[in-house]
């Protein structure tokens, strides 16, 4: 076979494997599959008020993976991808509108129930963020309560370094649990910040700083502050204590509905 | 050799869209999904030879690169020139898939979803079945030739062979297709 002749059917072959791939498209339209791309391969992410201003919430096949404050979408993102190692991009689809109306909703103070994704905590944090997630509007706890309730009594410490690290602050109230003196303590977006927003769910922090803990000598009962038992308690009965524990020793027993942390 | 010595960054040049994904643009993952799409999705099919094989194929190659890169420091990522990446990817999921599919019983490839006129199909299909009778090294280096139409630097990139090693295996994959398609096909039209 002489050259140009072979030359002359290599290029008819080419021709044939370029006229092939001129022919080869996806049979669904390619923005159907980039959509289903994204939602397999990027979680979403959409922009809400909430009290503490606008906050960028993160969304994965399961539910709620962060909240943060952002200046822009673009440095939620990358804090997003910095802390989870992945790529967020805008809600898309009817789901996420709806679980996007949810959070909203939550935000604003209805009890509305948000899916949560914290697989990304360890089993400790996990039970911390459970344990603050019910703490109800209106009520604040110690840390010690909530190392206790999570099973892992006197671990306040640890407890604070999970609220500081809070991925889905105001879903998961962190600003609701305070210093074990009553004291509101710190908190991701300021202290101010922690103050007003318990203002604004009817706490008084003035009220609980330095008394965390309410008895009355009418049932013998000792109570956290905000406790809705605490709050019948007529004035003329309060008395205020510092410690479960000093309140103990003044013959009152721990309430069974707020249960107070008597440690030593 | 040393004339020819330019890099592939110096060739392609650094990918803005690198940058994008690096600074957190919201967008920008959409933005590589789109640009990329098509030419993998030709790719897998090319291997797979099944239109749906080769969207779930493409999905995947997009699911790991979105987690790899996702785990990437900021300044890797922005240096990254994505497509050649992407195909690496792309060929590595397709050539498993095809792997785990040959330990199945042969020939039970469907042809469910198809977009082209039953014609037009069996036609492309002749063609991809032509290709997939090629040695595997051949095969990848003529469909990232001329079914991909990538630069030969590019197809370097992708598959780490030198240029030559390339231009060696596109040219002996064309001969022998050529035989292929002859044999199969006498009297030389296609479709």
């Amino acid at each position: 076979m002489n050259e140009p002749l072979a030359n002359r059917g290599a290029e008819r072959t080419t021709a044939v494997l370029r006229e092939t791939a001129g022919r080869i498209a996806p049979a669904r339209a390619t923005a159907v599959l980039v959509d289903q791309v994204l939602a397999g391969a990027t979680d979403s992410f959409f922009g809400v008020e909430s009290p503490i201003g606008t906050v960028y919430v993160a969304v994965g096949p399961d539910g709620v993976r962060y909240l943060a404050p952002a200046a822009s979408e673009k440095e939620f993102a990358r804090y997003y991808r910095e802390r989870f190692g992945r790529f967020v991009s805008p809600a898309v689809s009817v789901g996420s509108e709806d679980l996007a109306g949810r959070v909203a909703a939550a935000l604003s103070g209805e009890r509305v129930e948000v899916p949560l994704d914290l697989s990304g905590a360890t089993p400790f944090q996990r039970r911390v963020l459970e344990t603050v997630k019910g703490i109800a509007r209106g009520q604040v706890r110690p840390y010690v309560w909530v190392a206790s309730e999570a099973g892992s009594p006197g671990a306040s410490r640890a407890v604070g370094n999970v609220m500081a690290n809070n991925p889905v602050p105001l879903l998961v109230p962190c600003h609701r649990v305070v210093r074990n003196d009553g004291r509101t303590g710190s908190y991701a977006f300021g202290a101010g910040e922690k103050v007003r927003l318990l203002r604004s769910e009817g706490v008084s922090p003035e009220e609980i700083s330095g008394s965390p803990y309410v008895a009355t000598p009418t049932t013998g009962i000792v109570c956290h502050t905000t406790c809705r038992n605490a709050k019948r308690i007529q004035p003329e009965n309060r008395r205020v204590f510092r410690s479960a524990a000093s309140a103990v020793e003044a013959g009152y027993r721990p309430c069974k509905v707020c249960r107070p942390v008597v440690a030593a | 050799m040393e004339v020819k010595a330019r890099t592939l960054d110096e060739i392609v040049g650094i990918d803005p869209l690198a940058a994008r994904l690096a600074e957190g643009d919201p967008l920008a993952p959409k933005a590589l999904a789109e640009r990329h799409y098509v030419e993998l999705y030709r790719y897998a099919l090319s291997v797979l030879r099944e239109e749906r094989a080769a969207e779930d194929a493409v999905q995947d190659a997009f699911e790991r690169a979105f987690a790899a890169l996702g785990r990437y420091p900021e300044e890797r990522l922005r240096a990254m020139r994505l497509r050649p990446w992407m195909y690496r990817i792309t060929l590595n999921v397709a050539r498993n898939r095809l792997r785990e599919r040959r330990e199945v019983p042969v020939e039970e490839i469907s042809s469910a979803g198809v977009a082209l006129s039953d014609e037009g199909r069996e036609s492309v299909m002749d063609v991809l079945a032509a290709l997939g009778r090629l040695p595997e090294r051949q095969r990848v280096a003529v469909t990232l030739r001329y079914l991909q139409d990538l630069p030969y630097v590019e197809i370097s990139g992708v598959t780490g062979w030198p240029e030559g090693t390339a231009k060696t295996l596109v040219r002996r994959g064309v001969a022998r297709l050529r035989k292929i398609m002859a044999v199969e096909n006498p009297k030389g039209g296609m479709g």
